[in-house]
């Protein structure tokens, strides 16, 4: 509630993010058919009530793939913002509360590591590392963590000087307690929405890598990879196309309204 | 002669003014007094037709001589109003700093009035920027030509509020609406801009309305004052006769919360009471300066050491309070915080033999963590201490228990526990900070203006409720103010201080009835 008046933007946010989720979540137990089921006479069937989506050259079924990847996309993006946004948070905390030495040579570092264009960095540490999700997780989550960083820190130098940490400071209380415990929970709020945005981002460079095959690996399906297999036929089957690329519009749509519900809630107060 | 009749308006539902009707007589001053929330600010910002989208305005009407320039029924006309603000009326706000463009500079923000409002009369850029320096000259500003050029944030407070009450009086108003003109200023300087209002309407013979919490201020410059509370004015008349025959118990009460010198309150104090015993010192400071690291402007930034403290020499006795009188920018804050270990960059001694002194500081608002309960926030100083004395293990209802009573001993029932900061007043939020301070019962407390940001009924039982812990605790304050009136109530002995240096200390009746320095002699002069 946002001065009495229902937050829409929580709401219908929270409701894309939910449909999605729960999508996500059926598919781990049942799907309407088996994402790798191949069936030659059923090749690139529009959509119609046994295909919601239709099907693709393979004859997969399309929505059911759909459903896979989203939750092969969410997972991994969880992921991602789990290790950046933790990494984030530790680093941010500690170089933006206690300044110094440490702080000028870890922002180097991390500005470094942020002069670099994700994508271009996942490349890299995939290249060392090799293809498969879970190094996307780290390549990834390497690659966001610089942002995140940025955030905490700026935050943590902000609250630092403030009238109730210096008397917590001056109560005897340890700096590790208030690190996390009385400067923390005053981040959150903007954390949050930076997560949001982080997750996002997440979807949006999975897709990204996967569109360019170093991703996820067939035959599993990934939003990105689906739409770089769809390519080829957008004139002939475009909703082999739409179905994923339509996905992705609505994850990234849900979560940024959700965000930006969020953050309203907290301006108010 | 304006007046204001019968106007209400609320927010929300809620009424912040009621029934409100009022009348200025040009060539005086009305003084508008009440505690914040009374409904003074709205009722100056519906004049100036100024008011917010969420204010409902139930009723009312505002009249200029015979001219009706706002009437409820009818609905705002914006522009009748806007023809109105400058030419016929203006308001001089509280904060300067926040009521003058920072990008733009003082001049040409002065001259806009008259871009606007008087384009024939002063066709060209030189007339106009003529009378800019002229109207700085007027309100006391010197070297009025070279402020011509400089922004606000060059400026000090009382010459910014200054450039404020420039840009009101350059089209030579009628009513001029002064919002707690002073209150973000200091006593010497609120003192010269209420002589300034003064003179100027003295000199105009305009209406002026002048809305303060400070009963004391009001009655320096106001002929008439009308008193607010919740949203209706209680009692109005002229103001010496409100001060010696009040007729509503409010108006007593406003008017025997202000500390003045001649209050009973001020009576006798601890250090009397224990005549003959001797007192031990639990801190001493000698020879203390203080520094802080600054940026230089020329060069790259290169820093250098800022002095703002200078030989500093006092010592502190148990059960005492020891109070601090000094402009802002007199470096007493930046002393506290160097005793307290919190800016370390200093040269001289201190001995102090008190373990972890605590602080109050000034804003209610950014005192308390505004993330936690209040319960938990009086538990971690238990907590710190569990984990630094091993020996003492607390338990969680151990300091539950600590931290209820310690909010019933500042006034505050055990259902505070569970509430977070948003949700209580400013003098709640103070009482919190001091039950916090004084969870570890320390010997000694650093008050930082501990009740200037408090409505003066508020800041009464807050002095008071420090005074009683002091007794039952046997606690030392060095209490830090600018409002000479309360450093007598509470203080024992008092220092006086200025531009980094202490000038005077000694007892408190021998400084206000002997003072050895011109300085002292102006500041008391302000009670």
């Amino acid at each position: 509630m946002i001065n009495g008046k229902p937050n829409k933007y929580l709401i219908v946010g929270s409701v894309m993010t939910g449909i999605v989720l729960l999508l996500a979540l059926i598919s781990v137990f049942w799907t309407p058919y088996a994402p790798t089921k191949m069936s030659a006479s059923e090749r690139f069937m529009h959509p119609t009530f046994t295909h919601i989506f239709g099907t693709d050259n393979f004859g997969r079924d399309i929505f059911s793939r759909v459903m896979k990847a989203i939750g092969t996309s969410f997972l991994i993006s969880v992921f991602v913002v789990t290790v950046s946004g933790l990494a984030g948070v530790l680093i941010g905390a500690v170089t933006g509360y206690f300044g110094g030495i440490v702080d000028t040579v870890v922002m180097r570092v991390v500005d470094a590591v942020n002069g670099f264009p994700s994508i271009l960095l996942a490349l890299v540490m995939i290249s060392l590392l090799g293809k498969g999700r879970w190094n996307i997780v780290i390549a990834l989550g390497i690659a966001f963590t610089p942002s995140f960083v940025r955030i905490v820190r700026g935050e943590f130098i902000r609250l630092r000087d403030a009238d109730y940490i210096v008397r917590a400071r001056l109560m005897g209380v340890n700096s590790v307690r208030i690190l996390f415990l009385h400067i923390l929970p005053n981040v959150f709020s903007v954390f949050w929405v930076s997560v949001m945005i982080g997750f996002n981002n997440a979807i949006l460079a999975e897709s990204g890598l996967s569109y360019l095959g170093i991703g996820v690996q067939a035959p599993d399906a990934t939003l990105g990879s689906m739409l770089s297999d769809a390519q080829g036929y957008l004139g002939t089957a475009p909703w082999y196309a739409l179905a994923p690329g339509l996905t992705i519009v609505w994850m990234v749509l849900g979560a940024a309204l959700m965000g930006e519900g969020i953050s309203r809630r907290n301006a108010v107060r | 002669m304006i007046k204001i009749d019968n106007l209400t308006i609320s927010y929300d539902g809620k009424r912040a003014v009621s029934e409100l009707s009022l009348e200025l007589v040009p060539g005086e001053i009305t003084g508008l007094v009440g505690e914040s929330g009374s409904g003074k600010s709205v009722t100056a910002l519906t004049v100036m037709g100024l008011l917010s989208r969420e204010a409902k305005i139930e009723s009312g009407r505002v009249c200029f001589d015979d001219e009706v320039i706002f009437d409820a029924e009818k609905g705002k006309d914006e522009k009748l109003l806007r023809s109105y603000r400058g030419k016929m009326m203006s308001m001089v706000f509280q904060e300067p700093m926040t009521s003058l463009n920072p990008t733009m500079k003082v001049g040409p923000q002065v001259e806009e009035q008259l871009l606007i409002h008087a384009k024939e009369k002063y066709p060209d850029r030189a007339s106009r920027k003529k009378s800019v320096v002229e109207a700085f000259e007027s309100v006391g500003l010197h070297g009025a030509e070279e402020l011509y050029d400089k922004y606000p944030h060059q400026l000090s407070g009382g010459m910014r509020q200054r450039v404020m009450i420039a840009m009101a009086v350059i089209l030579h108003p009628q009513l001029i609406i002064a919002d707690e003109p002073t209150t973000a200023l200091d006593v010497t300087i609120q003192n010269q801009i209420v002589r300034l209002l003064k003179e100027i309407n003295e000199r105009e013979k305009n209406c002026m309305l002048f809305i303060t919490h400070d009963l004391n201020l009001a009655r320096r410059i106001c002929t008439k004052v009308a008193v607010m509370k919740d949203g209706k004015i209680v009692e109005s008349g002229a103001t010496e006769d409100i001060f010696t025959s009040p007729q509503t118990d409010y108006a007593r009460r406003l008017i025997a919360a202000v500390p003045g010198r001649k209050s009973e309150k001020a009576a006798s104090s601890g250090a009397d009471n224990d005549t003959g015993r001797k007192k031990e010192s639990i801190l001493k400071v000698e020879d203390l300066s203080v520094f802080y690291k600054e940026r230089s402007k020329k060069g790259f930034g290169r820093s250098y050491k800022r002095r703002v403290v200078e030989g500093a020499d006092f010592e502190i006795y148990e059960g005492e309070t020891l109070g601090l009188v000094g402009e802002s920018g007199c470096g007493k804050s930046s002393l506290c915080k160097a005793i307290l270990g919190i800016n370390k960059e200093i040269s001289g001694k201190i001995i102090n033999k008190t373990i972890r002194p605590q602080m109050i500081f000034q804003d209610p608002y950014s005192s308390l963590n505004p993330a936690r309960t209040i319960g938990w926030q009086l538990e971690e100083p238990l907590y710190a201490m569990d984990v630094i004395e091993k020996d003492i293990k607390t338990s969680k209802e151990w300091r539950r228990e600590q931290a209820v009573e310690m909010l019933k001993r500042v006034g505050l029932d055990e259902s505070y526990y569970n509430r977070k900061p948003h949700q209580l007043s400013g003098g709640q939020r103070q009482r919190v900070s001091i039950a916090q301070a004084l969870m570890t019962k320390p010997k000694l407390i650093f008050a930082d203006e501990p009740v200037s940001a408090l409505d003066v009924t508020i800041q009464d039982q807050v002095l008071d409720l420090l005074k009683s812990l002091q007794e039952e605790f046997g606690i030392a304050y060095l209490f830090i103010s600018h409002d000479i009136n309360v450093i007598y109530r509470v203080s024992d002995r008092i220092m006086v201080m200025k531009d980094g240096k202490i000038l005077e200390s000694g007892d408190k009746e021998e400084v206000f009835n002997h003072p050895r320095e011109d300085y002292t002699r102006e500041l008391l002069a302000e009670s």
